[in-house]
C-alpha cells in the first residue's frame, strides 16, 4: 500500500477525535443470565464463574461475572417492538449483505456520525482490548465512542481504502470503567 | 477444550514461574463447523451473510467459504488470557490483527509465548506474543498481550485493576 491519502478528504479528516454521546449499551434490566449463557456457550467457555453462584461467591470477584468483551455486544441487539431491520434491509436492497442497512450507524441516536465515503465494504482490521473489571449480573452498561484515527490508503491494485480506528469506553451504572476497546476496520 | 472443573480448580501461575521464551499452555478449539459460526452470528445478532450463507459467500463475494467472525476471534483471545491468569491474575491488555481467514474445518490453537517480564509497583507484568493458529501452520490472529501475575509473597493484584504508573 502507498502512503497517499487517497480517499481521506478534509471532511473525513475533521471527524478524527469526534466523540459520541455516552449511551446505554445494555437493555434497561442490565446483564442477565440467559444472554450470558448464550454468549459464553458461543465462545465455548464453561467457566463456572459465569454460572455457578456458590462457587462465584468464593472467588475474588464475589459473584457471577461476565466476559468483559460481552459488554460490546449486548447493546447491538434489536430491541423488542422495533421495526425488523432485516426485513427493512432486504426491502431496500434485495441483495443486501445482511449488514448494510441492518446496522446503519447514522440511524442510531447518539452514535458516531457516518463517514462520508462511497467506500461501503467493511472488513475488520484489528483490535486492542484493555480490561479493568469484569461486568456483573445486573450491571447496566454504557458506552462512549470516538474516532481515534482515520487513515487513507491506495492499495497495490490502485483501489482506495480507509482505515478507521474507533475507541469505545465501556462503563457500568457507577461510572466504573470495565473495558476499553479500540477497533480498526478497512473501508473499501 | 478446557472443562468447567479444570477452571474451577485451576492453580495460580505466579510471575516467578514463567520464563522468557516459555510457551504457555495452548487452548485448542475445533474443528469449526458452519453451526459454530451460525451460533455466534445469532448470539450477537450479526447478520452479515458471509458468516452463514455459503452461496452468498462463494458466488456473490468470491470467498472460499463462509468465514469465521473477527468478533468471535476477539472474544476468544481474552477468554484464553483469562484462563491463563486464573484465579488471581489479571488479563490486562491484548492487541491483534486479523490475517488468515478461519473457515469450517479449521482447528484453532490459541497460544502465547512469554517475551518479557517486569515488576512494577509490586506487580508482575508479563509480555507475550499471542495468536490463533490453524492447521498446519497458519497464523490467523497475531498479536501481543500483557497479563499481570502475582509475585510469590507479594501483594495481591488490585481489583478492579488500575494500571500503576509506569506499567
Amino acid at each position: 500500500m502507498s502512503e497517499q491519502s487517497g480517499p481521506l478528504t478534509d471532511e473525513i479528516r475533521a471527524l478524527i477525535g469526534k466523540t459520541a454521546e455516552r449511551l446505554p449499551a445494555s437493555p434497561p434490566w442490565g446483564i442477565e443470565r440467559e444472554g450470558l449463557r448464550i454468549f459464553t456457550n458461543s465462545i465455548m467457555d464453561p467457566d463456572p464463574r459465569y454460572w455457578d453462584d456458590e462457587f462465584a461467591k468464593t472467588t475474588k470477584f464475589g459473584g457471577i461475572i461476565t466476559p468483559p468483551i460481552y459488554v460490546s455486544y449486548i447493546g447491538r441487539k434489536t430491541p423488542a417492538g422495533a421495526e425488523d431491520p432485516i426485513s427493512r434491509a432486504f426491502r431496500e436492497n434485495p441483495e443486501s449483505d445482511g449488514i448494510g442497512g441492518v446496522r446503519d450507524q447514522g440511524r442510531q441516536p447518539g452514535a458516531l456520525p457516518p463517514i462520508p465515503t462511497p467506500l461501503k465494504r467493511v472488513l475488520n482490521a484489528g483490535n486492542e482490548i484493555e480490561l479493568r473489571s469484569y461486568p456483573k449480573l445486573g450491571d447496566c452498561i454504557f458506552s462512549q465512542a470516538r474516532y481515534a484515527d482515520i487513515k487513507g490508503r491506495i492499495g497495490k491494485d490502485g483501489s482506495p481504502m480507509l482505515i478507521v480506528t474507533t475507541e469505545t469506553i465501556y462503563t457500568n451504572q457507577d461510572g466504573e470503567v470495565l473495558c476499553i476497546l479500540r477497533a480498526s476496520g478497512f473501508r473499501r | 477444550m478446557t472443562t468447567a472443573d479444570e477452571l474451577r480448580n485451576k492453580k495460580q501461575t505466579y510471575f516467578d514461574d514463567v520464563t522468557i521464551g516459555q510457551d504457555m499452555p495452548p487452548l485448542v478449539i475445533g474443528p469449526m463447523t458452519p453451526t459454530h459460526l451460525f451460533r455466534w452470528s445469532a448470539a450477537i445478532e450479526n447478520w452479515h451473510r458471509i458468516h452463514y450463507d455459503q452461496s452468498y459467500a462463494i458466488y456473490h463475494e468470491g470467498l472460499p467459504n463462509i468465514l469465521g467472525q473477527g468478533s468471535w476471534k476477539q472474544s476468544i483471545l481474552p477468554r484464553y488470557l483469562k484462563d491463563l491468569c486464573l484465579p488471581d491474575g489479571w488479563p490486562w491488555k491484548v492487541s491483534f490483527q486479523h490475517r488468515a481467514m478461519i473457515v469450517p474445518g479449521d482447528t484453532i490453537t490459541v497460544w502465547a509465548q512469554v517475551k518479557g517480564k517486569r515488576k512494577v509497583d509490586g506487580l508482575g507484568f508479563v509480555e507475550m506474543d499471542v495468536g490463533m493458529r490453524i492447521q498446519p501452520d497458519t497464523e490467523t490472529c497475531p498479536g501481543t498481550a500483557t497479563i499481570v501475575l502475582p509475585i510469590r509473597g507479594g501483594r495481591a493484584i488490585p481489583y478492579p485493576f488500575v494500571p500503576p504508573e509506569g506499567a
